[in-house]
């Protein structure tokens, strides 16, 4: 309707106007709003920032998100297809028995002729450990872990081999593989002499010292059995510290013992929990006490301005149009408010970063928030101030307009 | 129509049986304060809600419809009254009508910005009918209380309404200052063919300014109660 679509526009301007009218008190409002959104903003970047410099490392370290079984079990391939496709998994492999996942490695052109046992580790792609490092693949291509490199000495480009002994058919036989070492993990990857394989090098190995053949190997005895393998263990990982806890449940609950560091992560998840209570207490606290304050000064004012509102109605201004004049001030009030504690917020941030950088290290920050937070702490802000000021409006058009307009 | 209520202990109970107005007309209710003389003029501004009432039509030009008052009341229609109320109708109020966060300039222009009208040298015009021409850009507060009731009169005017309702239009000036600002006030209403009414308690100055007189009398106050009933006034 075009008529009060205008009259809407008009009222704006004249909330607008009345606002920057009675400057020395909308300052006094925005003020004390920005006094009680500072400190809020100051505690939750804290909290945010302290939980956040604890959650780091349980975020970037893959061992927080690692769930190893205890003893060996038996999994299907299948059992392992329907755990890579759980939401929580971020990775998944099967393992063989450990006894059939070592192998002697040697580098041929090393002058020492070192020879180092090392466990097999399968690895595929997406292993997190692993990080940016080209996954081993098919029979030739590893990777050693920092111990064993370190062991044989190896250079980057050096070619290995790998050394298998079984007795089969009581005859001692050994085979050699040639090995490409495409890269060394880094040290928090694997704290023994160990040697990250491709699935197909780990049933190789398994089958040979089984005294199975392997023919794509050439490798020869007894015939291979099929799919119906089955693994005694796995190495897997949640796809976030958070999922462990329900993934561990979840395996706990069909027999498979496992062990995790869940401890560890939900020591930081129940200090966040607890501190965001404390902080959401406190906000509380402070949204009720301001909303109170605002409200009442927003009843105040308009029991002052009664007279004009009264001018409005009758000057023919619709009763609707005039309840929202102290909403639209709120909002003015709210954003103004929010503004000015966001940017005195910056330079506490600033402040606090530097005195406390000594303390925490590393350049990491104690006092941060996301756009997201702010953008939050608006709507929050907005809301409150809107509803105590509706409170207002709702008197204000309970008013009966003439009364106001008598001299007494 | 009634109107009851109460004030300060007192029921109240103001009754008009009847009042034609005509267009054009000049009316001027007279009688003590206390006697509700606002209250009439505020139910005539269809701002105040009538207790009771059989038949409340008004009909802003002859060739324009008669719109039922009683049945918006009664229908809660209260934009509809606003709308009437800012087409049709200008109130100049005793003292503080206009908007102190507004110049002079914008506070004449209000009332036609409320019904979509060009605003083009309008407050240029009633500033010069009215003499206040100088004072266009001050703030109301910066001005004295006479000139402040020509703005009044100035922005109840702007819109071209049919009806001019002034409730004690010159009670808080200076007799010297009443007197011209009613003979301003007669004379534009004159030459734009708008009805007059307007409450006041000067019975000398109204009959000067030419005014038909309507007694705004108290017939009974008995205990806690008064009833005041206007005659017919009719012309």
């Amino acid at each position: 309707m075009r008529p009060r679509n205008s009259q809407s526009r008009l009222i704006v301007e004249l909330a607008f106007r009345d606002y920057v009218h009675e400057r020395v008190m909308t300052s006094c409002f925005i003020l004390a709003l920005s006094a009680v959104l500072l400190p809020l903003l100051v505690l939750f970047g804290l909290k945010f920032g302290i939980i956040g410099n604890l959650l780091a490392p349980l975020e970037d370290d893959p061992r927080y998100r690692q769930i190893r079984p205890v003893g060996s079990g038996s999994f299907s391939l299948e059992w392992f297809e329907q755990m890579a496709a759980r939401d929580d998994v971020a990775f998944i492999v099967p393992r063989t028995r450990s006894i059939a996942a070592t192998m002697r490695v040697r580098l041929p052109d090393s002058e020492t002729g070192r020879i180092i046992s090392v466990e097999l580790i399968p690895s595929a792609a997406g292993d997190p450990v692993l990080g940016d490092l080209d996954p081993p693949s098919g029979f030739n291509t590893v990777l050693l872990s920092q111990d064993a490199a370190d062991k044989l000495a190896f250079a980057e480009g050096a070619g290995a081999e790998g050394i298998l002994s079984r007795t089969y058919k009581s005859q001692q036989e050994t085979v050699l593989l040639p090995l490409t070492v495409t890269g060394v993990a880094s040290a928090g990857a694997f704290e023994r002499d160990g040697m990250f394989v491709s699935h197909e090098l780990l049933v190789a190995v398994e089958d040979f010292l089984d005294g199975r053949a392997v023919s794509p190997l050439g490798w020869d005895g007894s015939p291979t059995q099929d799919d119906s393998r089955n693994f005694s263990g796995f190495r897997l990982y949640a796809r976030d510290p958070g999922d462990v806890a329900g993934l561990r449940r979840g395996l706990m609950a069909r027999g498979i013992d496992v062990r995790t560091r869940q401890a560890d992560i939900e020591l930081v998840q129940s200090l966040d929990r607890n501190l965001s209570i404390v902080f959401w207490v406190i906000a509380s606290i402070a949204a009720v006490g301001y909303g109170i304050s605002f409200g009442s000064s927003v009843w105040a004012n308009i029991e002052r301005k009664q007279r004009d509102f009264s001018v409005l109605r009758l000057t023919g201004f619709r009763a609707r149009g005039i309840v929202s004049f102290p909403i639209l001030q709120a909002l003015m009030t709210g954003v103004l408010g929010w503004a000015i504690a966001a940017v005195v917020y910056f330079v506490v941030q600033a402040g606090l970063n530097t005195l406390l950088a000594e303390s925490v290290g590393r350049g990491e920050a104690v006092c941060r928030l996301l756009p997201a937070h702010f953008m939050i702490a608006m709507l929050l802000t907005i809301s409150t101030a809107s509803v105590a000021a509706a409170l207002g409006g709702i008197r204000l058009a309970k008013l009966e307009p003439s009364l106001a307009l008598r001299e007494g | 129509m009634v109107k009851s209520y109460e004030a300060g202990g007192t029921e109240f109970r103001l009754s008009v049986p009847r009042l034609d107005i005509l267009k054009s007309a000049k009316l001027a209710f007279v009688g003590e304060s206390g006697s509700g003389k606002s209250t009439l003029l505020e139910l005539l501004a269809m701002i105040l809600r009538p207790t009771e009432s059989k038949a409340f039509n008004f009909q802003p030009a002859a060739d324009s419809p008669i719109h039922d008052i009683a049945a918006a009341w009664e229908s809660a229609d209260a934009d509809h009254l606003s709308d009437l109320r800012s087409r049709h109708i200008g109130y100049v109020l005793q003292s503080g009508g206009l908007l102190p966060y507004l110049t002079v300039r914008d506070n004449i222009n209000l009332s036609r910005r409320l019904v979509h009208r060009s605003t083009e040298d309008v407050a240029e015009h009633w500033a010069e009918r009215l003499n206040i021409a100088a004072q266009l850009d001050k703030q109301p507060a910066k001005l004295s209380i006479g000139q402040r009731q020509r703005v009044a009169i100035a922005r109840s005017l702007a819109h071209d309404p049919s009806v001019l309702i002034a409730d004690e239009p010159t009670a808080s000036v200076d007799p010297l200052n009443a007197e011209r600002i009613m003979e301003l006030m007669v004379g534009l209403v004159d030459e734009l063919g708008v009805t007059l009414i307007v409450a006041s308690h000067a019975h000398r100055l109204m009959q000067r300014a030419g005014l038909q007189m309507i007694d705004h009398a108290i017939d009974a106050v008995s205990g806690n109660s008064m009833h005041v009933t206007v005659s017919d006034a009719s012309s």
